[in-house]
């Protein structure tokens, strides 16, 4: 714990203690108690620490006039200074602790009325239960009665509260007997003989005594659940939930033998509460099965009162329930085969319905009438659908033999679907009146074309679907044209055709006529009036471009793009053509199309074109004169992948390409880095880190990534170091690099206004500074080869960031001719007149050593600062305490109030 | 109260209401429908048409080489083009006392109805209703005008040989009475017989029934019909839209309460959303621009095209399409244009308030100013001078049969650069391109219909609850071509009442009350009795006068003093003799006290039967029957006059007097 924080703290309790009133917000309390939790976390005892702490408690304690959130505090303070059995010891020795948890000190009071000391109570309770000292303590102080009173309380935070206390101490019963048992029997049949083991292991308070204690708090809190988990009316649903989610917790935690207790007490209940038939506790329960039933799972043996349980569950009467239960069922995923048939059965129900298909060979006349009767409800129709669509990839991922049908009859019934949707019902093979009914809910529904959509996206991976890829392409392109089509369902279209091709790279079964189609259908959404439909189309050409396909048998690999479209010669106009788009949306997606559509051109090393050409200078254009960010970072990144693609590129870059890239780079850094936009310039830099990496990978020095993120005594590969430390090299690419503007890009962003623009500056700098001139070399003029690396300049113009850079290396030149003078030795001789001479030289715009300027920077003094977050000063624990000392004092001079709060302000 | 339908096109409707000794006449749409039958009528002489063959049967013995062309696989008459007029035979047109109009597009066989029928009504309409619907015929007729036809086709109509034509001629029905265009003389006597009307207006006829528009919210002054007397209401909803255009919004809650609710002029593309249409239209015609092709659009002079100039303004500069020309061609374009900046007080609420501001409520007026749109009387003259392509024309008529929009398909039928977008719903666009197959031209159909769908329209009709419903066939059952879609009708409790051409409907609901007026004199000199707790009846004795359908009670006259002279006494002037009337009876006879009561008059023999509207007593030894009924006593009683009279005034013992 900080000194600090220790020698103010006395101070700060005698404040709490003395009147609470006077703190500087209500939040201080919380965040005092949270810095307490962080400490004892830390493994920091408070008591000994803080003892200042003991004598807090015991003062407010006993003064029952005090504020009531201090004295909710307290009681949380109270718990967690409790925490370890030491100073548990202490308090319960000093009698603090019985006054502070005794409900009947605060009911004398007249204070266990206010939510905030109730609630202070069962969590400085909970807090407290690490250990079977304080289990021993709730259980002789007979906490429980009141605790089970709590689960009722009018207060919804204390009635949680509590409930989550009740598990916790049901855990800890079990974790405290099974620890006795362990030693003894895996059953725990002989408990009287296992009270002699007890004493071996830690926990010797341990007694027979206790023990049947512990078994009675397990006996009243099941009793209690079970109990209070049937509503005796309606408006207690409420409490039967909370039970349910307790129930739901502690079957998913407990083991045997109190897991059998557990559900051998409530297992009626639940039933009850199953034939209740509530509507809103279908989740809960089934939640509560679903943990039994996992738990089971691990036993091999399935409990027969739980699939009784859950094969009640699945076969409610209440359509919407019924499919909510079954989805719930198949969400958990790996469970017994019957049962997850008979949800998959369940799911698929509607879809048979509506479609028409025959997806299930049987079904219960009565089920499928009850299910037709709700689909004829308009609301609750497209609701079930959703939840059916939602679930059928969970289906298909289901074991065949569960399946009542082949995935490719799923996909068949989502296509039929999607096709009603639309109102076509040419295809539907359900031909009577009441599916005609159901179906009409669901034209134009994109609630449910967009669940569908998504059906269809999971169904691609699934076996054997393969051969429906025409018809979905068909579809998809119809989805596509329609104008009724929402943007959101014409979004969800383009994804969905993206994966099918992705997933199904045999595109011989595409015909002309779809290739027809889509192009024209592309073309007609990207002038939509709708900008959103436009993003996605030009997103959609862009990604289209990244997936390779096998156009024909003759086993040709191209990407989808070039298959479907026909490639750039189609794309890039359109794409073009979106870069003046008035949303600044689109023109940056149609840029990273662009970069897209390109990739494989750049990675074939194919030769530049005029088109090419064209585009460059119109991104260019974008990033120098458009008014949006979006664009201008796309741009940035076009670049990125154009300069990536080149370095990834395994033979030379033939010099075409490259006599457009390297000038143009040259442009974006030094536009991106004189951006607005932090984002642009953060892009920047990542360019000049690409150019660092071509630089110098392999240089002695190099590290990509964060250098400070090393460890020491890391090992380097070797194949770091395959390149020889060469000198000569090293000039050369550092002069590169200050032609290209990267050392100008990198100094603009170090004094950025911007902290993540700074930070990967600094970092940046220091990694060109470890492999130009390490620090750990000392003398600048350590060699004559390093001679020469000193003697690359770059220039520092008499504006801007320039500016900036020229005042530091001034400061840093005063202070290093001071150090001078009190005999340090700094080898600094020329920096200091580098220094000089860049703060004086006014209008023009002299050059300065590259290495000066990294080594004067105290670039790892900056990094230092960088790196903490902007309000590390304001939300210290010590800035914490000395806001109530001052909050405090202010409050009893009353006439100074006043100007803290000027002050403030 | 009798329906007579005149017009069986569910959105031209044309129908007659007699009620209440009234007769009026309901919207008088024009069927134009029938043009389509005809060959285009080029504006420049075009090679193509005028080269067509003649149509000969296959055996060779119709020949109607004159009337009839063969062209592009499908035959048509070469002739003016004519129109179905509604049906003039189903009763008098000269009986008609006024003629309501609900939209421009309602009006057009106005001509057709007020001229050569002995019409002497009159015919209400709002002002845009009259200014713009005088624009569209001002139109129809200068299309027509134009190019003259010399012939007129009439062989072809007859029945035999119509039975042998091939194709759409063979099945067209009523070609009889088609009509050719009437003439501007015609329109002006027509419309001046228009009076009229602001909304919620109220109009009384002859004092029998008042009439008022509402708003429809379709067009500018469009509106619906409300026509009541004291005690019923029909309401006549057509052409209606809830979308928020140009127009004011509907007035939905005056039409609450009707007897009978007349619902036409539904929208005739019930599954193509207007604002997806409209987005189908901009991204189209980007699209041809962009690929430096022309866009060609068909369609009326006024309604859509505000809207569509209004989503185009907008959609230009995303589009980058702010350098290429729009054109407006139009004998009347410039009238519509400014036309629709003026009626500011039937504009929606946001496009009033532009009026206070310094700027016009459509903002085509900015497209017109800043040179975007230019608008032509017609192709020739100044047009053809600044003419510069790509471009995109908006010229009429959606028929493609005349108008200057013959021209530029014909210029531009064979690119497939250029695409023509149908918005207009009146018409096939298969059957308006048949005489310009083959096209190479991209052809894009959007009909824009803003009027009520299925869906908006059971809503109305939830709230507003008529009693019943009329409706146009075509509403109660699903489109022929998606017989499955159920949801593309109306379905109702109880079922609307279908109607078709030449349908004469009794409407459901019978007049029960009329309301008459009694004089303060006469009202003094009345004696009410209290017959039950809070219903008092008295007997009046009165004259009844009425005049203009107005009923007024009036004091007897007294008897005239006699004249000082007898000589010229007439038998006339006897006043009439005033006989005192019989007190009016009221009441029940109960039964047991009755029979106590004959017992007590020596009848013994009584056997009681039970009806179903009271009872009927034998008294067997006299051969007597007693009726005893909610509404009236029988006493049969042959040759005992004593018995009759006796058992008459035990009946009335029981009874209340007056």
């Amino acid at each position: 714990m900080d000194r600090e924080c220790v020698s103010l703290l006395p101070r700060v309790c005698e404040v709490l203690a003395a009147s609470g009133s006077s703190l500087p917000d209500d939040t201080s309390l919380e965040k005092l108690l949270d810095w307490f939790t962080e400490v004892t976390k830390a493994g920091t005892s408070l008591l000994e620490s803080c003892p200042c702490l003991l004598e807090f408690i015991s003062s407010v304690v006993h003064n029952t006039t005090l504020d009531p959130s201090i004295l909710s505090f307290t009681l949380r303070l109270s718990g967690l200074v409790a925490v370890t059995e030491d100073a548990f010891t202490v308090l319960q020795q000093s009698s603090v602790l019985d006054l502070v948890f005794n409900l009947q000190h605060w009911q004398e009071a007249g204070l266990w009325e206010d939510p905030c000391i109730r609630i202070g109570w069962i969590q400085g309770l909970r807090t407290m239960m690490q250990h079977p000292k304080a289990l021993g303590f709730f259980v002789q102080a007979d906490f429980l009665k009141p605790l089970l009173q709590l689960q009722t309380d009018k207060s919804l935070f204390v009635a949680s509260a509590a409930n989550q206390m009740l598990a916790h101490v049901l855990l800890s019963c079990q974790s405290v007997s099974s620890v006795e048992s362990n030693g003894v029997d895996e059953e725990g049949e002989d408990v009287g003989r296992s009270s002699g083991s007890i004493a071996d292991l830690e926990y010797p308070a341990i007694t027979v005594e206790t023990n049947q204690d512990y078994a009675a708090v397990v006996t009243a809190i099941s009793e209690c659940l079970k109990k209070s988990l049937v509503p005796r009316k309606n408006s207690q649903l409420h409490q039967s939930l909370q039970i349910l989610k307790l129930l739901a917790l502690l079957l998913a935690q407990t083991r045997a033998p109190l897991w059998e207790k557990l559900l051998q007490m409530v297992a009626d209940s639940v039933y009850e509460l199953l034939a209740a038939g509530y509507s809103q506790l279908v989740l809960p329960l089934m939640d509560v099965i679903l943990a039994a039933h996992s738990c089971d799972a691990n036993r091999r043996v399935t409990d027969q009162r739980v699939s009784r349980l859950l094969s009640f569950m699945l076969n409610i009467r209440k359509p919407a329930d019924l499919i909510q239960a079954a989805a719930a069922f198949l969400r958990r995923g790996r469970h017994d085969l019957v049962h997850t048939a008979q949800s998959a059965r369940v799911l698929l129900l509607p879809l048979d319905i509506i479609t028409g298909l025959n997806l299930l060979t049987t079904t219960a006349d009565e089920q499928q009438f009850s299910m037709v009767e709700q689909l004829k409800n308009k609301t609750s129709c497209i609701s079930m659908i959703c939840v059916c669509l939602t679930n059928t990839p969970q289906i298909t991922l289901t074991a065949a033999d569960c399946l009542p049908c082949p995935p490719v009859l799923i996909v068949t019934a989502v296509l039929s679907l999607l096709r009603l949707c639309s109102g076509d019902f040419s295809s539907s093979s359900s031909s009577s009146s009441s599916c005609r009914d159901v179906s009409r809910n669901i034209i134009g529904s994109s609630k449910v074309q967009k669940c569908a959509l998504e059906a269809l996206i999971a169904l691609s991976g699934s076996p054997g679907v393969e051969v429906k890829l025409p018809e979905v392409v068909t579809l998809l392109v119809q989805y596509l044209d329609n104008p009724h089509s929402d943007p959101t369902v014409l979004h969800k279209s383009y994804q969905a055709l993206v994966r099918w091709m992705s997933v199904c790279s045999d595109l011989s079964s595409i015909t002309d006529q779809h290739r027809q189609d889509l192009l024209q259908v592309a073309t007609k959404r990207s002038c939509d009036i709708r900008w959103e439909v436009r993003d996605s189309t030009v997103e959609f050409l862009g990604r289209l471009a990244g997936v390779s396909v096998v156009q024909t048998t003759a086993e040709e690999v191209s990407d989808a793009s070039v298959a479907l479209l026909g490639g750039c010669c189609f794309t890039t106009p359109l794409l073009r053509a979106a870069l003046q788009d008035p949303e600044s949306y689109v023109r940056a997606s149609a840029i990273s199309a662009l970069a897209q559509t390109l990739a494989a051109s750049w990675q074939q090393g194919a030769a530049l074109t005029q088109e090419h050409t064209e585009i460059v200078n119109q991104l260019l254009e974008v990033l120098s004169r458009d008014t949006e960010g979006f664009a201008r970072r796309a741009v940035v990144r076009y670049f990125i992948a154009w300069l990536s693609s080149r370095s990834s590129h395994s033979s030379p870059p033939p010099l075409a390409s490259s006599s457009l890239l390297m000038p143009s780079v040259r442009s974006v850094l030094s536009r991106g880095s004189a951006d607005l936009d932090w984002e642009v310039k953060v892009h920047t830099l990542e360019l000049a880190e690409l150019l660092l990496h071509e630089a110098f990978s392999g240089q002695r020095g190099y590290m990509k990534g964060n250098p400070t993120q090393t460890h020491p005594y890391a090992v380097i590969p070797d194949t770091l170091h395959t390149r020889t430390h060469n000198e000569e090299d090293v000039v050369g690419e550092l002069n590169s690099l200050v032609q290209w503007g990267v050392v100008s890009a990198l100094l603009s962003g170090l004094v950025d206004c911007d902290r993540p623009v700074a930070l990967r500056a600094c970092r940046l700098l220091m990694t060109l500074r470890e492999v130009v001139c390490p620090l750990s070399l000392g003398a600048l003029d350590a060699t004559a080869a390093m001679a020469m690396v000193a003697k690359v300049t770059c220039e520092l113009p008499g504006c801007g960031w320039a500016r900036e850079i020229r005042k530091m290396l001034a400061t840093k030149a005063k202070d290093a001719e001071r150090g001078c003078s009190v005999g340090e030795v700094v080898d600094c001789d020329d920096c200091g007149e580098a220094g000089q001479e860049a703060a004086s030289g006014g209008g023009q715009t002299p050059c300065v050593s590259v290495c000066e300027v990294l080594r004067s920077l105290d670039l790892d003094e900056r990094l230092d600062v960088l790196t903490r977050s902007s309000d590390h000063v304001h939300n210290s624990p010590f800035s914490l305490l000395q806001d109530i000392l001052t909050a405090s004092s202010a409050h009893s001079q009353p006439d100074t109030q006043q100007e803290v709060i000027v002050d403030c302000y | 109260m009798k329906l007579y339908c005149l017009s069986g096109h569910p959105t031209l409707p044309c129908n007659v209401l007699k009620f209440k000794s009234t007769t009026i006449m309901l919207d008088c749409g024009l069927d134009t429908t029938s043009v389509l039958n005809f060959l285009p009528l080029p504006l420049v002489h075009s090679p193509r048409l005028s080269k067509l063959p003649g149509w000969v049967s296959k055996d060779g013995t119709i020949n109607l080489e004159k009337e009839l062309k063969d062209c592009a696989g499908r035959v048509f008459v070469d002739s003016q083009p004519e129109f179905c007029l509604p049906e003039r035979e189903l009763l008098d047109l000269s009986t008609i006392d006024v003629i309501l109009i609900s939209n421009y597009h309602c009006m057009m066989a106005l001509p057709y109805i007020t001229e050569h029928t002995g019409f002497t009504g009159t015919v209400y309409a709002t002002e845009p209703t009259l200014q713009i619907g005088r624009l569209l015929m001002e139109e129809v007729v200068n299309f027509m005008e134009r190019v003259p036809k010399a012939q007129s086709a009439t062989c072809w109509k007859n029945k035999e040989i119509q039975r042998m034509l091939p194709g759409p001629l063979k099945d067209a029905v009523d070609v009889w009475t088609w009509k050719r265009c009437y003439s501007m003389q015609e329109v002006n006597s027509a419309l001046s017989k228009v009076q009229l009307v602001g909304y919620s207006q109220k109009v009384e006829l002859f004092g029998a029934v008042q009439v008022s528009p509402l708003s429809s919210g379709y067009s500018l002054g469009s509106s619906n019909w409300i026509i009541q007397s004291h005690h019923e209401k029909v309401s006549y909803v057509s052409g209606s839209s809830l979308l928020t255009t140009h127009p004011q919004p509907m007035d939905q809650s005056s039409l609450k309460n009707s007897d009978v609710l007349i619902l036409t002029g539904l929208t005739q593309m019930p599954t193509a959303n207007p604002d997806g249409m409209l987005g189908e239209f901009c991204s189209n015609l980007a699209m041809t621009i962009r690929a430096g092709g022309n866009v060609l659009v068909p369609c009326y002079s006024s309604g859509v095209i505000y809207d569509l100039l209004e989503c185009l303004y907008q959609f230009i500069e995303s589009a980058s399409l702010g350098t290429t020309p729009f054109y407006f061609i139009s004998p009347v374009a410039n009238s519509s244009l400014e036309f629709s900046q003026i009626f500011a007080e039937w504009l929606c609420h946001n496009k009033q308030t532009k009026v206070y501001l310094p700027e016009p409520p459509f903002p085509h007026a900015e497209l017109i100013q800043t040179n975007k749109l230019k608008h032509y009387p017609s192709i020739h003259g100044d047009f053809s001078s600044e003419f510069r392509q790509p471009c995109v024309v908006f010229t009429g008529h959606p028929s493609l049969r005349f108008g200057d929009v013959v021209h530029f398909m014909e210029l531009w039928g064979k690119s497939s650069l250029n695409t023509i977008i149908f918005t207009e719903p009146d018409f096939s666009y298969l059957d308006a391109l048949a005489p310009y197959q083959p096209l190479a031209m991209k052809c894009v159909y959007c009909p824009i219909d803003t009027r009520l769908n299925f869906h908006q329209v059971s809503k109305l009709l939830k709230e507003v609850q008529p009693l019943h419903v009329v409706c146009p066939e075509q509403y109660t059952q699903p489109p022929l071509t998606q017989s499955h879609r159920s949801d593309l009708m109306l379905e109702l409790q109880p079922p609307p009442m279908p109607y078709r051409r030449c349908s004469v409907l009794n409407l459901p609901f019978r007049r029960r009350y009329e309301r008459v007026y009694i004089l303060p004199e006469l009202a003094n000199s009345l004696v009410p009795s209290e017959i039950k707790p809070g219903v008092s009846v008295a007997t009046v004795s009165a004259v009844v006068h009425s005049k203009d359908n107005k009923h007024t009670l009036q004091s007897v006259p007294k008897p005239p003093p006699v004249a000082p002279s007898k000589k010229r006494k007439r038998v006339m002037d006897e006043p009439p003799v005033v006989m005192t009337p019989k007190p009016l009876l009221s009441g029940a006879v109960p039964l047991e006290a009755f029979l106590a009561t004959l017992q007590k008059h020596g009848i013994t023999e009584v056997k009681v039967e039970e009806t179903a509207d009271g009872h009927i007593l034998h008294l067997q030894a006299e051969d007597t029957l007693i009726q005893l009924e909610e509404d009236g006593t029988h006493i049969v009683c042959d040759n005992n006059e004593p018995l009759r009279t006796t058992l008459r005034d035990l009946v009335l013992r029981f009874l209340q007097k007056l």
